[in-house]
């Protein structure tokens, strides 16, 4: 390499001469680089687009032979469901599932936006105690009270809330919930409407409540404010101001909520009671799209399975719409309607009376509901705690595995590789497709709207269409389900966590960072490997966190893809159960309760732990800027 | 150049500074969308030199210094007009080499904005750049390049550590350092001292006269008393003119113009 700089001029400096600055950099070669790195990030952020139409298409492909045979409107319309007897109409599903989505949209709903509003308005960050007796265990209890930012532990408690796994919801209410309700109601039966719609409400608690919150927080300072001027009590000032000036955001919320609820499999199948009728009532044996899939497709052939991939077209159309009607939630309507809404109140208060019971009144069930929320997960866990310990046993842990006899170390290296495997598929491709977007691609223009909206379509697809996409086409290519037929299903479904989770942190590095480093003569490329994306690790490190919660605690993708087995070689090309498809197979007859138990707990633990270090993360982060 | 294998594309030094002007501007047009920033502007930027450009808010200080070293590509809608010549080459045509251009014209930014990593990697990373790898090489550069900015001393013995933990005055020194690692020609500052304290600012004020010695300096400024102290050349802007371009005493002490003796006897504010 020749010698390209005459440093003459350093040494004459007092100080020591500076090596020459050689070029093995050839323009032509770099030019290359940058041309194909970009490349390759535009076809990181195309598969978000390829996976959404490769999923309908092949599910669409699936269920053509059963729509031919049956006919679309008798598939739709049809009141029977039988598969001996070739009777395939899902109508009594389609309206149980509507039904129970209602139900849990209302019930979770309401709690998840007056807990939203409680959260941001009254809950307190410190508590004030003062303690003057003189017993000091009780003083320092006191203190310790004192201590406790309550705002910040709510805010983890929609997390843990939203971590815990489908299939222990679905144990919970096997357990817990479909005898208590069965208690009340003269027929002795727990499953079915109500059942559901409450533990679906609680599923979607977290999503309403969280996005709900960012709405209001979003909402100016001066709304509030200005009411307060005006004369309005701060609840009043709360209610009439602040969260009609918020409803677009919490109105995407609900739908969000709505097609979680809608597309839930896993948390259902044991208290719906699995009767293909009607409803009849509050209590009645029902069963909705989603467990008609996963009730039925172990073992169905033929027409029947193409009844039941029919089935998951007809749920990933209802989820399509409900997503794209989040487009359709005015962005504007934000301020205007609240101001309006909040001067013409004033007005019209001829009277100038002391009003303002009502908001009150939405006050005290706004800090019920916080409570309910609380109740929530602190049953849930201490259930599972106190289940998964009573039910230790030795040699579910170390004795070997066996063909007949659920034991840890086969679902545990199961999960590990396939938490390994899926993650070594989509962090690449989903860091890519968050450079390409946030580095690359103008901001709002048209195939950035593009992709962002298929991004959306992704990660609201449920995971009973993602087991059935998986099941008809990785496990199909693969010979059979396995590890990886598993770990490629999965991929698809972190695939948006980890784009949006890296574009944020690609969104908080500085500009000047990156100025700094064109500055210098870095080109794209360099810039980005070297300088953007180590200031943005902490988020890939969150992205990785949250894949590894979601991997983890996904159970109904898998069901189909991995295989229900006891043992697992170790091969990622063969079967192998994770720790909740294991669980499924545990308590799905009721022949190892004990087990269920105990991979609960294990479950619990883990996400907790995940938990534990994405605060870490963040409180780290916070920290240093 | 002196090695005739080295074919034209591999060749950083793509400019030539044999002349004595570093940089000729002429009739530059800088527009952002429908807003003019530059109008008409026409200097040149002697060699060894420290040039200062000053003026109230907004004028088109750091616009001006940033279409020097092309950084105005990154802002959307940015239109030029006009034509600018480093070291005899238009930089604004089209086959110009971005990454030699850069490496070439050094910038300085007003907040120190030193990478998150350690103080050794921020100093390397341009020479990484451009492809030196040897350990002993990149010792050699970083050592030197932090002894130019003055700083070697106070950091010697934390190369290691991460940049972030220095002082504002520290960080900003490295920075410069972090610049000089590229061995560039043309150093731009935009106001390099605004955001530090009076000792640290003369501590680069004193590292920039002597970095002069074999470099051009192009300064913006705040502040009046900076530039009559280190520039040799002053420029005072005016809502995107160059209104007068001079001798830095002769500029301060018989402005030719009514609107520059205004802006130094502070009657803009
Ligand atoms: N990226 C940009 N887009 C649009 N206008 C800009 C941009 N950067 C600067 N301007 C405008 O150009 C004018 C000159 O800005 P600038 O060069 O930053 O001034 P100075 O450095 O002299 O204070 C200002 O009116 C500013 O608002
Ligand atoms: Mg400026």
């Amino acid at each position: 390499m020749a010698d390209i700089k005459n440093m003459a001029d350093i040494n004459n400096m007092n100080v020591a001469a500076a090596p020459t600055l050689k070029s093995r950099r050839r323009g032509s070669k770099s030019k290359m680089k940058e041309v194909t790195a970009k490349i390759i990030f535009i076809v990181c952020a195309l598969f978000s687009i390829v996976a959404v139409l490769g999923i309908t298409g092949y599910i669409l492909y699936g269920s053509v032979p059963a729509l031919r045979e049956v006919g679309v409107f008798n598939f739709l319309f049809g009141t029977l469901w039988s598969p001996e007897y070739g009777k395939y109409g899902i109508l009594p599903m389609i309206v149980n599932s509507v039904i129970v989505t209602f139900g849990a949209a209302v019930i979770g709903g309401t709690v998840g936006v007056f807990t939203a509003v409680f959260l941001s308005y009254w809950c307190p960050e410190k508590f004030h105690l003062e303690y003057k007796g003189k017993n000091k265990a009780a003083a320092r209890v006191a203190a310790l009270i004192n201590k406790i930012n309550l705002r910040a532990v709510f805010d983890q408690v929609i997390k843990l809330l939203a971590g815990i796994p489908s299939i222990i919801y679905g144990l919970f209410g096997l357990e817990v919930l479909v005898p208590f309700l069965a208690n009340m109601n003269s027929a002795g039966i727990g499953q079915g409407i109500l059942a559901c719609s409450i533990l679906l409400s609680v599923m979607i608690i977290p999503t309403v409540a969280s996005l709900s919150k960012n709405a209001i927080e979003a909402v100016p300072q001066s709304y509030y404010e200005g009411a307060l001027a005006l004369g309005n009590t701060k609840a009043q000032a709360v209610f009439r101001a602040v969260v009609p000036a918020a409803r677009s955001g919490i109105v995407s919320s609900l739908i969000l909520g709505i097609g979680r609820a809608m597309g839930e499999a896993m948390a259902v199948i044991w208290i719906s009671g699995n009767r293909t009728l009607f409803p009849t009532g509050l209590f009645s044996y029902i069963r909705t799209l989603t467990t008609n899939i996963v009730m039925e497709m172990g073992y169905a052939t033929d027409i029947h399975r193409s009844a039941l991939i029919a089935t998951g077209l007809v749920l990933l159309i209802f989820i399509l719409i409900i997503t794209l009607s989040l487009n359709l939630v005015p962005k504007d309507f934000k301020g205007k309607r609240g101001v309006k809404k909040l001067t013409s109140s004033c007005n019209s208060d001829v009277k100038y009376l002391r009003k303002g019971k009502v908001s009150e009144g939405l006050k005290i069930f706004a800090a019920i509901c916080a409570a309910l929320v609380a109740i929530c997960l602190a049953a849930v866990v201490i259930y599972i705690v106190i289940n998964g310990i009573a039910n230790f046993s030795f040699d579910f842990f170390f004795s070997k595995q066996q063909i007949d006899t659920p034991t840890f170390a086969p679902a545990f290296f199961a999960t590990l590789e396939l938490i390994a495997i899926s993650l070594v598929i989509a962090l690449p491709i989903g860091i890519g497709a968050a450079i390409y977007l946030h580095e690359y691609a103008k901001p709002d223009s048209r195939p950035v709207k593009i992709i962002r909206t298929f991004i959306d379509t992704l990660s609201g697809i449920p995971s009973i269409v993602f087991g059935l996409f998986g099941n008809i086409v990785f496990a199909r290519l693969l010979g059979g389900s396995s590890v990886l037929a598993g770990a490629l299903t999965m991929t698809l479904v972190v695939l948006p966590t980890v784009i949006r989770s890296t574009e944020e942190s690609l969104h908080a590095v500085p500009m000047t960072l990156r100025e700094a480093s064109y500055g210098l003569g870095a080109n794209k490329v360099r810039t980005i490997f070297k300088v953007v994306l180590p200031s943005a690790f902490p988020g890939i490190a969150t992205a990785s966190i949250l894949s590894i919660g979601r991997i983890l605690g996904e159970s109904a993708a898998l069901v189909f893809t991995m295989g229900t087995t006891l043992t697992f070689t170790g091969n990622p090309a063969e079967r192998g159960s994770s720790f909740t498809v294991l669980l499924y197979y545990c308590a799905n007859e009721g022949l190892y309760m004990g087990q269920a138990y105990m991979l609960a707990l294990i479950l619990l633990i883990f996400s907790l732990l995940l938990n534990l270090a994405v605060y870490a993360i963040q409180k780290r982060v916070k920290k240093s800027h | 150049m002196k090695d005739k294998k080295q074919t034209v594309k591999d060749n950083l030094d793509i400019f030539d500074f044999t002349s004595d002007i570093a940089v000729n501007i002429k009739s530059l047009n800088l527009y952002y969308g429908n807003f003019q920033a530059l109008k008409e502007v026409s200097m040149e930027l002697k060699k060894n030199e420290i040039t200062a450009m000053i003026g109230p808010s907004g004028c088109g200080k750091s616009t001006l210094l940033k279409t020097l070293n092309r950084m105005n590509d990154l802002v959307d809608g940015c239109r030029i007009e006009g034509s600018i010549t480093i070291g005899e080459k238009d930089i604004y045509a089209k086959d110009i080499d971005l990454s030699a251009l850069r490496k070439n014209v050094g910038m300085v930014f007003q907040k120190p904005n030193p990478f998150p990593m350690s103080v050794y990697d921020n100093v390397a990373f341009a020479p990484r750049t451009f492809g030196i790898r040897k350990k002993a090489e990149l010792d050699e550069i970083v050592e030197t390049s932090l002894k130019r900015a003055s700083i070697w001393d106070e950091l010697k013995d934390r190369l290691n550590k991460s940049a972030l933990g220095l002082s504002g005055g520290q960080q900003q020194r490295l920075c410069i350092a972090r610049s000089l690692a590229a061995q560039p020609k043309i150093l731009l500052m935009d106001e390099p001292t605004s955001a530090l304290d009076p000792i640290s600012t003369g501590k680069i004020e004193e590292l920039m006269s002597e970095l002069v010695k074999d470099l051009t300096i192009v300064i913006v400024t705040h502040n009046m008393q900076q530039a009559t102290r280190i520039a040799d050349r002053t420029a005072f802007f005016y809502l995107g003119e160059l209104v007068e371009f001079a001798d830095t005493q002769t500029l301060f002490t018989c402005p030719a113009d009514k609107r520059t003796e205004n802006y130094i006897t502070g009657r803009f504010g």
